[in-house]
C-alpha cells in the first residue's frame, strides 16, 4: 500500500482524466440526501464545489451492492441461451465502510460457492472500489456496534481521506491504475506527514463520535441470544407492532441478498430475471402445493433477525449487517433495529 | 463462465398417466444431467415458471430421465398441457444425493405416500441395481384410493425382485382392494428389520412424514438413520436465493433429503 496526495487544485483535472477512461460514479447531495451520481464531464464545470463536500457525508441512500448485484438483472433466456456481455469499466469513488464490508457478503454468496453468479462477478471485476472516510457520523449510524469503522480497512482498491481540502489516497496495487491516469498530479508520501497525522486524528474523532451515539455494545453472543428467543412471539410482536410490511428496510439494506428468479414469456420462449426479493413477503417461503412455513408475519419478522445476526454469522463468520442505518431511516413504523438488537 | 440460472432444452419423449392428476414425463435433455438419487432438477415450463422435481428414474440411465409430477399449481398445470415433442427447460442436478455408502450392508426400510413414491423410485432403482451391496429392501406405500397409486404396473414387477418386500395401503378402498385400508402407518405395526441398524427413507406429504417419522422413532430407528425429503420453496437451486431455508439448512444445497438428526431441533419442520 502506498500513500499519494492529490492537491485540492488538481482534483478536477484528475477527475476529467478518470472520465476519459472509466465510467465514474460519485456521491452527490440532492435535497439534503446523498445519492450516487454518474459523473459527466460537464459536471466538473457546473458543480465543481459539491463533489468534495459529499465525500465527507455518510453513505448514499442507495446501497453500493446495487452496482454489482443489480435490483433487476436478466440472467437467462430460453430456448436460445443468454450471451453475457462485458460490462463497462467503472470507478465508484466514495464508498463508506458500511457499504464496502457488505460486498464481502455478496462475494461469499454469489462469487465463492460451488455455483457462481457470472453476472455479479463480471460487474465486480470491472469495478474499481475507492473508499472514503466518514468523518461526520450521524445519529442513524451504528457501524461501531458491528465492528466496522468510519473508514475502510480492507476490501477497497484505494481509500480517500480529504485533509484540508487536499485528497489523500491510500492505494493498493489493484488501485494503482487510478494514480497512473495522471501520475504528474500526485505526490507520493512517505512516513508520518502532517496530512497523515491529521487524517488519523480525524478518524479517531469519528470513532469517538460513533461510540457516543452508540455507547452500549451489543450482546457478544447475539447469535445465541437470537436462537434462544426465536420462538418467543411476544418479544418479536412487541418490536414488530408498527411494521406495515413495506419492505423498505430490506430494499435499502446493503447486505440483503435474497432474490427471486422469474420468467417472462416472449415469442417462442422466455426471459429470466433475477430480482431482489424480500423475506417479509407473505409468499416468500410458500411452496407450489400451497404450504407456507412462515405464513404469519411475526415468523417472517423473527426470521430476518435469525438470518442476518445468527445464521449468517454461524455460516460465514460475519454479521449480514454493517450498521448503515438505512433500514430504520426507511422505516415508516420507526422501528430502530438497535432497540431490537439491544434487547437481545 | 457457466451460468447456473440458464436452463437447457429438454424434449418430452413420452408421457404416462399414473393417476388422474399424476403423470410421468420422459425427458431427453440436450446435454446429460448427471444426477444421483436424491438430487433434483429445476424444470422450466416456458412462459409459466420453474419448479423443482426429483427424477424418478435410475441414475444409472441419464441420457433420458423421468419425472413423475402431480398437478398442483401454475407451472405443473401448464406442464400437463404439453405433449410429446414439446420442449421444456432443465437445470441441475442440484442438492445432495442419498449417501448410499452409509446404506451399505444395511436393510433399507422405505416409506412413501402419494406422489412421494416418485423420488423414492430413483433411490429404489439405484439400490436394486447394486443389490448385493445392501441388506433387504422394504417398501411401504400408501395412497388415498386404489386409483391414486402411482407405478401400479411396476409394483408387481418390483415384488418379484429378490430381497424386496412390498406392502400397500389405501385410505379409502374400493370393492376390488384386497390389501390394508388406512394411512400408511398402518403398515408399520410390525417392522421386519433391525430398527437399531437399519436405514429408513421417507417421502410423502408433510403430515404423513410427521407421523411416519414419529412411528420410526418409537420403533427404535436412530435419528441419523431416518432420511426425510423436505419440501421447501427451492427456487434458485444453487444455495443463493434463500427461499428454501429450513432452520440452519438450505434445502436446495444441504437437502432436499435431510436426516431427522439434522432437523429435529427445528420448530415444526413438517409444515
Amino acid at each position: 500500500m502506498a500513500e499519494h496526495l492529490l492537491p485540492k487544485s488538481s482534483v478536477h483535472r484528475w477527475l476529467s482524466k478518470l472520465l476519459a477512461r472509466y465510467a465514474v460514479y460519485v456521491p452527490l447531495e440532492r435535497e439534503k440526501q446523498v445519492h450516487w451520481h454518474r459523473l459527466e464531464p460537464g459536471d466538473l464545470e457546473t458543480e465543481p464545489d459539491i463533489i468534495a463536500p459529499a465525500q465527507r457525508r455518510i453513505r448514499a441512500s442507495e446501497p453500493v451492492k446495487s452496482f454489482m448485484f443489480q435490483p433487476r438483472q436478466r440472467v437467462g433466456a430460453f430456448p436460445d441461451p443468454l450471451q453475457p456481455t462485458e460490462p463497462e469499466r467503472r470507478v465508484l469513488l466514495g464508498i463508506k465502510d458500511c457499504d464496502l464490508v457488505p460486498l464481502k457478503v455478496h462475494d461469499k454468496i454469489l462469487g465463492e460457492g460451488e455455483f457462481k453468479d457470472p453476472f455479479y462477478l463480471a460487474q465486480r471485476k470491472n469495478t474499481i472500489l475507492v473508499a472514503a472516510d466518514c468523518p461526520v457520523p450521524e445519529q442513524s449510524c451504528f457501524c461501531n456496534l458491528l465492528g466496522l469503522t468510519p473508514f475502510a480497512q480492507t476490501g477497497a482498491d484505494a481509500a480517500l481521506s480529504i485533509v484540508d481540502g487536499d485528497w489523500l489516497f491510500e492505494v493498493e496495487e489493484s488501485g494503482q491504475e487510478l494514480i497512473d491516469t495522471a501520475p504528474e498530479l500526485f505526490s507520493r508520501l512517505t512516513g508520518e506527514t502532517s496530512e497523515v497525522v491529521k487524517r488519523d486524528e480525524e478518524r479517531k474523532t469519528a470513532v469517538a463520535t460513533l461510540n457516543m451515539i452508540n455507547a452500549r455494545p451489543l450482546n457478544p453472543d447475539l447469535p445465541g441470544a437470537i436462537a434462544a428467543r426465536l420462538h418467543d412471539e411476544a418479544f418479536w410482536r412487541k418490536h414488530a407492532e408498527t411494521c406495515v410490511e413495506c419492505f423498505g428496510c430490506l430494499m435499502g439494506c446493503p447486505t440483503c441478498y435474497c432474490f427471486l428468479l422469474y420468467d417472462q414469456a416472449k415469442e417462442n420462449g422466455l426471459d429470466r430475471t433475477r430480482a431482489w426479493d424480500a423475506c417479509y413477503e407473505a409468499a416468500y417461503a410458500r411452496v407450489g402445493g400451497g404450504a407456507n412455513p412462515r405464513a404469519e408475519f411475526i415468523k417472517r419478522f423473527a426470521n430476518r433477525f435469525d438470518c442476518k445476526w445468527n445464521q449468517f454469522k454461524r455460516d460465514h463468520g460475519m454479521y449480514a449487517c454493517s450498521g448503515c442505518g438505512r433500514c430504520f431511516k426507511a422505516c415508516m413504523g420507526k422501528i430502530d433495529i438497535r432497540n431490537v438488537l439491544g434487547e437481545l | 463462465m457457466n451460468n447456473p440460472y440458464q436452463p437447457i432444452p429438454a424434449i418430452i419423449l413420452k408421457t404416462m398417466d399414473e393417476t388422474p392428476n399424476i403423470r410421468t414425463f420422459v425427458l431427453k435433455p440436450e446435454r446429460e444431467i448427471p444426477f444421483l438419487a436424491g438430487q433434483f432438477v429445476e424444470l422450466t415450463v416456458p412462459g409459466h415458471g420453474e419448479a423443482p422435481f426429483t427424477p424418478s428414474s435410475s441414475h444409472f440411465m441419464r441420457d433420458t430421465f423421468e419425472m413423475t409430477i402431480m398437478k398442483v399449481g401454475r407451472a405443473t398445470g401448464a406442464l400437463f398441457d404439453l405433449k410429446p415433442g414439446d420442449v421444456v427447460g432443465a437445470r441441475g442436478p442440484f442438492g445432495t444425493p442419498y449417501p448410499l455408502e452409509r446404506f451399505a450392508g444395511k436393510d433399507i426400510y422405505i416409506v412413501g405416500g402419494g406422489v412421494g413414491l416418485a423420488p423414492l423410485r430413483a433411490l429404489f432403482l439405484a439400490l436394486i441395481h447394486e443389490s448385493d451391496k445392501y441388506g433387504r429392501f422394504f417398501l411401504r406405500y400408501g395412497a388415498r384410493t386404489p386409483n391414486d397409486i402411482v407405478y401400479r404396473h411396476l409394483l408387481p414387477e418390483w415384488q418379484k425382485i429378490p430381497k424386496v418386500d412390498i406392502d400397500l395401503s389405501v385410505d379409502v378402498s374400493d370393492e376390488k382392494w384386497m390389501k390394508k385400508v388406512g394411512v400408511v402407518t398402518c403398515l408399520m405395526d410390525d417392522i421386519p428389520c433391525d430398527e437399531k441398524k437399519s436405514i429408513a427413507v421417507v417421502c410423502g406429504p408433510p403430515i404423513m412424514m410427521k407421523f411416519v417419522n414419529q412411528r420410526l422413532l418409537d420403533a427404535g430407528f436412530q435419528p441419523e438413520n431416518i432420511y426425510l425429503s423436505m419440501e421447501t420453496n427451492m427456487s434458485c437451486g444453487v444455495g443463493q436465493c434463500r427461499h428454501c431455508r429450513l432452520g440452519p439448512y438450505l434445502t436446495c444445497k444441504d437437502g432436499p433429503v435431510l436426516t431427522w438428526a439434522q432437523i429435529k431441533d427445528i420448530e415444526n419442520p413438517f409444515v
